[in-house]
């Protein structure tokens, strides 16, 4: 049932350093743009002056709020029409010039001058104005099943803590990226995004263009993680204006300090978890209560609490989101979101229960296993969770897990921890246009982009299979909005939004050639000769999901070992095992690749990643990437790879997503891991020295072997 | 990038660079590593980089009863040299923690010494920083202080100073050869650093337009000596040091008669422990002794409410360096 | 007061070549204006890796590094080691253990890598500690690791 292990065809392009990401198209006449950003938290623009800009050699123009007004208002353009600054960093106007110093000299001297207000930069400077808002996400902000507050007063055992997870940024290793011209009434966007698409509605919503007017490219996607998409619009948009006023070609690069601020971070939050068991460690309930930021200009909530409602069988159960308003950067989502810190919580608590039962931690999830998601009561597609565990288990060898605090292996205490991941499976619209050409060759055209996950090479293997010719033969094209108009890069749903449009795009094809008479045994080559030498081509369209009775979802089981220095207490992961099934894997090469990607990103944000606010002034500090810490070579584990085939008969083609699984889970599976290696229960994210420095016995004097020279 | 252009030179010769390293506005470049870091993030703006990296500054080797590396010797030849390697592995050992192996290719013995502080609001555009400039305040007193010094602090500023190899130089009782205006001077490599007091924009000693143009490592040193360099940090590699200790003793008739204790990472410079090394001298090389030892040299110091931790990681160690030497682990 | 351009020449992928540049410009800068794109601008901090360069041999991060300091190297980037349909076999074993995802900060691994290979690597764990001065924020680190061992003959 299996795909091939097919290499990824852009490879080549990219080995090289030939594959053409969006900056480096380079038009003749090309301005470079900076932005100029507020240096207050929180208050209203009441004048720019650029007269100390305009005499900068090279400058060539200066675009702010007044040139923004004649924008359609929208979230997308609300902040470069109405000149308040909700946090510290927010760009206040544009610079354009011949090369970019001076458009970053120009930026430095546009005089801005504020009436400031009083600002809020941190959730617990404003708890009493906390708020539920509707949604989380996609979902319904609060839910209820049951009487989860009696069924707690009667529980056998309840494990009742505080987790928190700290600020993240997605870091993409490409900046964004915008160069962009005018021809005539049509404006040509080369920008790094998630979705050419939507960056093409947005464009002609804003200036009130006709959709067609406006190209957006996109070829080669350096990362995304959740960053390329919304945020990153205003300033796109002040650099289209820039360069329509000017009727040059601009380029805006985004530096990584400006990262930090202006494309979106995953939200902190604050997470009380109650959960209460009877004495065979079945769940009675659960309370999940959700505390996170969000900006002062935009509103966006994690589904945190979401797998509190799904992941077990439980019959009494309450989540809550709330949002608090402050002058920090606004949160989108980042790769697992919601999953990411709502594991953490709950699979921290389950391994704190499993232990205060006396009952193995797989043994636990297994024993409160949710054959059907009581959330909706509805039937899973397929949920192959189970397997997980114990393919995973066997693997890690977890049947010999020893007492905790016991091993040790020279300046390392080693602990094992385990926990489940899951990550919803969802569709997309999706266009996919297939064409023979007249030398048997085929085409496949799609307007999404890839982001690193292998999509040019599942689409090509999608088509090869279903015309039956060898991979090579099959060229993709992404990326463009000249082409059939694909999905946007997110939440794990591009291969399984293309797949029943490219197999309805390839019978479509097939159709066209029977009617035209081509045998049975013909080739495509032959047969195209023959009957359509000029080539031929087929589409195919598939809507979103609408899974009303059935819930879809990706699982996965995660086994940790960790090492902790005995005295120094520094952490390292040194053994990731973990099974996941998500439903018919195309490629397990590049499927190995996105769940050891998801793994690294998760161990990253267990151990490194924080992004720090100075709670005076609400500025980001050490906004680069040497204090922001992530993952390095030096860091990795071993990891073993699981994939678990599902036969998901639901599912267009049996496609589940495969990118966000392994960067949920794996939080809890570390922090129970080091719980296990020291004795030590850590509650909130990064996990650090300081955490588990004091609760390490100091070293036990002792004598060594005198020494002489 | 700041935004500051400035004009580039190379200097013809040290003379030549010294002659015109004190103006207004001018400063050496080698590597670069450290001060484009700095200029791009719009906290150095130097009018005029003066360029040293071609003087022929960059020798590794034996002068006399010293070793002897070149200012300009880039990092990574100095971590494979030879002598080094023998004589003097604690500095390879350093050297080898610090940066990446880019970094390493470009950045010099002076730069790295000079280097300056990875406090974040000296780093960050737009925060408070007394260092960056005197009078606008200290945002780390009063903000985020994981990083910042245990030891030499003051109101003014509580940066550190982040060079590995400064802490094993230390630890070897290195001196720095100085051209300057007046002639070339010697300096012991603590002395070239000072403490914050009023002045924290200052770190070091050198007069403008002084040149480091080599350091010297007393070979004696060496004989019968024993040491090592262990660096905390949260990621494995590629991490400025959470903190770091180099510690070097000489044993004789089964008693420690030689002891360095030097720390980076928690002071405005390398920062000696006398307190730790008078207790080890004239003891067995024992975990008691440097138990007690460690105890010893820590205390005092005065945490903030971030880097309280510290006071005990650094403890902690002080006895794994010792340990470590001792055992030959 | 405007500082004027100045010529420097290098050698870049074998081919001499005299440009005049800002005093202030970084080699990376440079290479772009050279229309050598494949050599990334992640961070511009030397904190990434990106932008890593072969300056006579050696692996540098060409963000950091003054172009005018340069004059008269000889400078490797990705576009001088293979072309796809001839791939040095380092970049063969990149895309045989798909030791990359999105693509972009791969010429910078490999660029370290092949610097790190000639100084001399041993085992796994001397290229992942060689290598940290490469980060992959999509995760292809084992397999990068994978490759490099592969090509270094491990």
């Amino acid at each position: 049932m299996s795909g091939e292990r097919a290499r990824r065809i852009e490879g080549a392009l990219k080995v090289t350093g030939r594959a053409e990401y969006a900056g480096e198209v380079r038009p003749d006449g090309m301005l470079h743009a900076a932005l100029v950003q507020a240096e207050i938290t929180c208050g209203d623009v009441v004048g720019i002056d650029d007269s100390a800009a305009r005499h900068t050699p090279g400058f060539v123009d200066q675009v702010s709020y007044d040139d923004a007004r004649s924008l359609a208002p929208s979230t997308a353009t609300a902040l470069i029409r109405e000149p308040v600054v909700h946090f510290p960093g927010q760009p206040v106007g544009l610079t354009a010039a011949d090369t970019l110093l001076a458009a970053r000299t120009a930026a430095a001297r546009v005089r801005v001058d504020y009436v400031e207000r009083p600002s809020v930069a941190a959730i617990d400077q404003a708890l009493d104005e906390a708020y539920a808002p509707a949604m989380a996400g996609r979902i319904i902000g609060a839910s209820h099943r049951g009487d989860p507050a009696v069924a707690l007063t009667g529980a056998h055992l309840v494990v009742r803590n505080r987790y928190q997870t700290a600020v993240n940024n997605h870091h993409p290793m490409e900046p964004h990226v915008v160069v962009c011209w005018w021809e005539g009434e049509q404006v040509v966007v080369h920008t790094s995004t998630q979705a050419v698409y939507g960056t093409r509605a947005i464009i002609a919503h804003a200036l009130a263009m006709p959709a067609d007017d406006v190209r957006v490219v996109c070829r080669y996607l350096g990362g995304g993680f959740g960053c390329k998409g919304q945020l990153w619009w205003p300033w796109m948009l002040w650099t289209l204006t820039a360069s329509k006023r000017t009727g040059r070609p601009i380029r805006l690069e985004l530096t990584r300090a400006q990262m930090f601020t202006l494309v979106g971070r995953r939200q902190e939050t604050v997470q009380d978890l109650a959960v209460g068991f009877d004495a065979t460690g079945r769940l009675v309930a659960i309370e999940h209560d959700v505390l996170a930021q969000t900006s002062t200009h935009g509103e966006y909530c994690d589904t945190t609490a979401e797998v509190s409602r799904r992941l077990y069988a439980c019959p009494n159960v309450r989540t809550l989101h709330r949002l608090v308003r402050t002058n920090e950067p606004q949160p989108i989502p980042m790769r697992a979101p919601g999953t990411a810190p709502g594991t953490f919580a709950l699979e921290s608590a389950l391994d704190e229960a499993a232990e205060q039962l006396g009952i193995d931690p797989v043994e636990l999830r297994v024993r409160n296993f949710a054959d059907h998601d009581h959330d909706a009561d509805v039937p899973w597609s397929s949920n192959s969770l189970l397997q997980c565990y114990q393919v995973a288990a066997d693997r890690f060898g977890w049947a010999q897990r020893p007492a905790s605090a016991t091993v040790v292996d020279g300046r390392w205490r080693i602990g094992w921890g385990m926990a489940t991941t899951c990550y919803p499976a969802h569709r997309q619209p999706c266009r996919v246009r297939v064409r023979l050409q007249p030398d048997g060759t085929i085409v496949v055209q799609c307007g999404t982009q890839d982001m690193g996950s292998g999509t040019y090479t599942v689409l090509a293997q999608m088509v090869a299979d279903a015309l039956g010719v060898p991979l090579s033969q099959v060229t993709v094209e992404l990326g463009d909005t000249l082409l059939p108009e694909g999905p946007f890069s997110g939440g794990s749903q591009v291969t399984a939004s293309m797949f029943p449009a490219a197999r309805q795009a390839t019978d479509a094809l097939r159709a066209q050639l029977a009617e035209l008479g081509m045998g049975h045994d013909e080739t495509l080559a032959d047969a195209v000769q023959r009957i359509a030498p000029d080539g031929i081509e087929a589409e195919g369209a598939a809507t979103a999901n609408a899974d009303i009775d059935v819930r879809c979802m990706s699982f996965g089981a995660i086994f940790t070992e960790v090492g902790v220095d005995a005295d120094l207490a520094e952490i390292r992961v040194r053994r990731v095992t973990a099974a996941f099934a998500t439903g018919r894997v195309l490629n397990p090469l590049l499927t190995e690749s996105q769940h050891i990607g998801g793994l690294i990103g998760g161990i990253g944000m267990t151990l490194l990643e924080q992004t720090v606010t100075d709670r005076s002034s609400g500025r980001i500090i050490g906004d680069n990437l040497a204090d922001y810490l992530v993952p390095v070579h030096a860091d990795m584990p071993e990891f073993d790879i699981a994939l678990i085939d599902e036969d998901d008969t639901y599912l267009p083609g049996g496609v589940k997503g495969v990118g966000m699984l392994g960067t949920a889970g794996i939080q809890a599976a570390i922090a129970n891991a080091i719980h296990h290696a020291t004795g030590t229960r850590v509650r909130h994210l990064p996990i650090r020295i300081e955490d588990l420095l004091h609760e390490l016995p100091a070293t036990t004097p002792g004598a060594l072997p005198s020494m002489s020279e | 990038m700041s935004g500051v252009a400035f004009a580039y030179s190379r200097a013809a010769d040290v003379a030549d660079a010294v002659a015109r390293g004190g103006a207004p506005g001018a400063a050496f470049v080698a590597g670069g590593t450290d001060l484009l870091q700095l200029w791009k993030a719009g906290r150095a703006t130097p009018t005029e980089l003066i360029d040293v990296y071609g003087l022929g500054l960059d020798g590794i080797g034996v002068d006399g009863d010293e070793l002897s590396i070149g200012a300009t010797a880039r990092l990574s030849d100095v971590a494979r040299h030879p002598f080094v390697v023998d004589q003097h592995p604690l500095i390879a050992e350093a050297v080898l923690a610090s940066a990446s192996g880019q970094i390493r290719n470009m950045a010099t013995v002076g730069g790295n010494l000079l280097q300056r502080t990875r406090c974040p609001y000296f780093r960050t555009a737009g925060m408070a920083c007394n260092k960056h400039r005197p009078g606008s305040g200290c945002g780390a007193l009063d903000g985020e202080d994981r990083h910042a010094a245990l030891f030499g602090a003051g109101s003014s500023c509580v940066a550190t100073h982040p060079s590995d190899l400064a802490v094993a130089l230390v630890a070897l009782d290195a001196t720095v050869e100085v051209s300057g205006a007046r002639g070339v001077r010697r300096v012991g490599l603590s002395e070239l650093y000072r403490l914050p007091g009023e002045r924290p924009d200052v770190d070091t000693t050198l007069a403008a337009g002084e040149l480091i143009t080599r350091v010297l490592v007393p070979r004696a040193a060496s004989i019968g000596r024993l040491a090592t360099y262990v660096k905390v940090r949260d990621r494995a590699s590629f991490e400025f040091a959470l903190l770091s200790v180099a510690a070097v003793i000489r044993i004789d008739a089964g008693t420690i008669v030689h002891a360095r204790l030097v720390c980076g990472g928690v002071a405005p410079a390398p920062w000696r422990l006398p307190a730790g090394e008078a207790l080890l001298i004239g003891q067995k090389p024992e975990r008691g002794v440097f138990t007690v030892a460690a105890a010893a040299a820590v205390e005092g110091a005065p945490p903030l409410p971030g880097n309280s931790f510290k006071v005990e990681l650094l403890r902690r160690a002080l006895v794994r360096t010792l340990t470590t030497i001792a055992t030959g682990s | 007061m405007p500082i004027e351009r100045i010529a420097v020449g290098l050698t870049v992928n074998g081919c001499a070549v005299e440009q005049w540049i800002d005093p202030c410009a970084m080699l990376l800068d440079v290479l772009h204006e050279l229309g050598l794109s494949g050599t990334k601008k992640g961070c511009e901090m030397g904190a990434c890796g990106a932008c890593t360069a072969l300056a006579d041999g050696r692996r540098i991060v060409s963000c950091l590094a003054l172009a005018a300091s340069y004059a008269g190297a000889a400078i490797t980037t990705i576009e001088g080691v293979g072309t796809p349909d001839e791939l040095h076999p380092l970049q063969e074993a990149f895309i045989d253990h798909d030791a990359l995802q999105c693509g972009y900060c791969t010429p910078g691994q490999i660029m370290s890598a092949l610097g790190l290979i000639a100084e001399g690597c041993c085992d796994r764990a001397t290229i992942r500690e060689g290598l940290s001065g490469n980060l992959c924020r999509c995760g292809a680190y084992p397999r990068i690791v994978a490759a490099v061992a592969e090509a270094a003959g491990l």
